[in-house]
């Protein structure tokens, strides 16, 4: 879709920016791991910039004291406003009050409630929820016909917690890739919730087994279900070679998974990304040039084949 | 007054009269459970639940899921070896949960291996602490649950606020220590004699072995006999000498140890510890405490029903998954039978006090 955006803006940004420009920037919270590295991004990308400034405040995850922060960060005559909205569904009042000031304002990584009557001169930067549980999938889907199962395969499917958007998404994710026709021989014995928890995926993975149906992969929503599956597979001696077992998000206990040959896929979400293309968006806003209002980061898959690129 | 042989001070009634042990009842409750999952497999999944119908096992028993069945259990029911005491003692415990969290992030930070597959642990938290002797993290972690623990009951001791709002406090303290510890990242790869703590079985046979414990004492020391004095009637206790503050705090700090095993066990179990480890955790052993037939006014239960509890809620688990159950009815359906089992209880109550 816009993957080439990113590279395409940023290239142009370095050639084109000539006056001093101020960011304000507002963090739902600063002690998420994931935000942490998005905030990282933005800051990253502004220090390589001659005259970009940017000021980033921690809304605490306080929907009001964030609110604040946007009309302090208009107050004093910022050239654009990025939000990582606490609450996605309290943004109204974020658009409106820089809407009043003229000031353009970008959400990042949260999708806002009004996303879709946003003003011209607001946008939303994330990536497309919708990207990861069928890359997940279609990955798996593919490596299961290599191993030559493509005459019928069977599947279970862990989910996250049912009242998460996420979750129910890649969840919808799953279904539609195995509703395709190329991935269509796999059939899903049972799907449960293990509620995003290493815990309770081991002991739905041993309750599975215990019933001595047989299967060849395992799709999670995340990676810390996919792991707690691993480790239950292997306390019952299941040949992990065998199996299929794929996850989301990429964490560090997942790359070692993987690199042990337990995991077999999963998906980076690339938060940097978001965060440097959310200030490239504010930027060129900023500068009065156009800017598509959804901008969508792309997942990532990763594979052992490509895991050196993310192990560190 | 029940009939159970846990009377006020651990006296026990008139023999002749004495009516069946509540556990009992928990045991026939747990039969029938698995009597309806037995039914249901047969028409809808044409399987057993415990027996093994397909011949994949050299007992008549599916084992596979005999083990699940009580290892799913075993953490959640270290906990409940505390709740049980607490509620005994007429108190209650709304911190476990949160123990359980601070707790197996303090003791994990302190029993990480330097190095995975051959590269620098990326989840290290101290630089150079890693390969610790397992017995640090054990102590330092068992530390945090007397300190918990006896904060706990100090304050409900002491300033007479009522448990419900000093464990509350503990409950939201603890979790923001959980969280601040490693600033909410996880704390990952701990060393091989660290995870053999969780490994297989081993959850189960340290839930037997302090299941065993506590009942021996609970039953036949002087610490089990104020236990259910103070919960029956405090005030006669106070009056009969009993020192009920001191007791107070010991209760409600070893219900802190037990919180902290659980998070050594969990944590090990999983080879991770995370800030939102065993959130929920403190209901469920009070569910599976108040199925097991102890009540909630105080002085009456036992830590065999809480065992008992345990297990059925580890059949309700394991027959929801084997019968594919949708997960919206899962929680449905436990809900109910939380309730229905405190509910049946009850009556049970009245009519032996009716024929008393």
């Amino acid at each position: 879709m816009k993957k080439t955006i990113l590279a395409a803006s940023v290239a142009t940004m370095l050639t084109s920016t000539v006056s001093a420009e101020t960011i304000g920037v507002s963090m739902a919270l600063f002690d998420d791991n994931f935000l942490t590295v998005l905030r990282n991004g933005m800051i990253d990308m502004a220090d390589e910039m001659d005259g970009v400034d940017i000021q980033v405040e921690d809304a605490q995850n306080d929907v009001a004291k964030q609110l604040d922060q946007i009309n302090n960060f208009v107050a004093s005559g910022v050239d654009a406003i990025i939000v990582n909205p606490v609450d996605t569904s309290a943004t109204l009042a974020m658009t409106a009050a820089a809407e009043a000031a003229g000031v353009p304002l970008v959400y990042v990584n949260r999708q806002p409630i009004n996303v879709d009557s946003l003003p011209n001169n607001q946008a939303f930067v994330a990536s497309n929820e919708i990207e990861s549980g069928t890359l997940e999938t279609f990955e798996i889907c593919k490596n299961l016909r290599a191993a030559g199962k493509g005459g019928g395969a069977r599947a279970y499917v862990m989910m996250g917690e049912l009242s998460n958007q996420a979750a129910v998404q890649r969840t919808k994710d799953i279904e539609d890739v195995l509703a395709m026709d190329m991935c269509n021989f796999i059939e899903v014995v049972d799907q449960q919730t293990a509620n995003w928890s290493r815990d309770e995926a081991q002991d739905l993975m041993t309750n599975w087994l215990s019933s001595g149906e047989p299967f060849d992969a395992v799709i999670a929503n995340n990676d810390e279900m996919a792991i707690g599956a691993i480790q239950a597979m292997k306390a019952a001696g299941i040949d992990m070679g065998a199996v299929q077992v794929g996850g989301v998000d990429a964490t560090a206990d997942a790359l070692a998974a993987m690199a042990a040959g337990d995991l077999d896929v999963t998906v980076f979400q690339n938060a940097a990304g978001q965060g440097s293309g959310a200030l490239d968006a504010a930027l060129k806003l900023a500068a009065g040039e156009e800017v598509d209002q959804k901008v969508y980061v792309p997942f990532e898959l990763v594979i052992p084949a490509n895991l050196g690129n993310y192990a560190n | 007054m029940s009939k159970s042989s846990h009377g006020i001070g651990g006296l026990t009634f008139d023999d002749k009269k004495k009516a069946r042990a509540p556990e009992w009842n928990v045991f026939f409750a747990l039969v029938l459970i698995v009597a309806i999952f037995e039914g249901l497999g047969a028409i809808l999944m044409g399987q057993s639940l415990l027996f093994d119908t397909a011949d994949r096992f050299d007992s008549i028993f599916n084992e596979a899921r005999l083990k699940i069945i009580i290892l799913q259990v075993s953490i959640i029911g270290i906990i409940a070896l505390g709740a049980t005491q607490v509620i005994i003692l007429g108190g209650i415990d709304l911190s476990p949960g949160s123990i359980v969290g601070a707790t197996a992030m303090i003791a994990m930070s302190f029993a990480q291996v330097a190095e995975i597959n051959g590269m620098a642990n990326p989840k290290l938290m101290f630089a150079g602490v890693s390969d610790l002797p397992v017995i640090v993290p054990i102590f330092i972690g068992i530390l945090c649950g007397v300190v918990a623990g006896a904060i706990n009951g100090a304050l409900i001791a002491y300033t007479k606020i009522p448990p419900f709002i000093a464990t509350l406090g503990m409950m939201v303290f603890a979790r923001g220590v959980a969280k601040w510890w490693s600033k909410g990242q996880p704390i990952s790869f701990p060393t091989d004699s660290y995870a053999a703590l969780g490994k297989g079985m081993t959850p189960v046979f340290i839930f037997i072995a302090l299941a065993i414990l506590f009942h021996l004492i609970l039953k036949y020391t002087v610490y089990g006999k104020h236990t259910y004095a103070i919960g029956s009637n405090e005030q006669a206790s106070r009056m009969s000498g009993i020192k009920v503050e001191r007791h107070k705090v010991l209760v409600y700090t070893i219900a802190g140890v037990l919180a902290a095993l659980a998070a050594i066990v969990l944590s090990s179990k999983n080879l991770t510890a995370q800030a939102g480890m065993g959130i929920m955790y403190e209901l469920d052993a009070i569910a599976m405490t108040v199925i097991g037939g102890v009540s909630l006014a105080g002085g009456r239960g036992s830590i065999l029903g809480t065992v008992l509890g345990a297990l059925i809620f580890g059949v309700i688990i394991s027959g929801f998954t084997f019968l594919r159950l949708d997960a919206y009815y899962q929680e449905m359906v436990k809900g109910v039978i939380i309730v229905g089992a405190v509910v049946l209880d009850q009556y049970r109550q009245k009519r032996n006090a009716a024929r008393m």
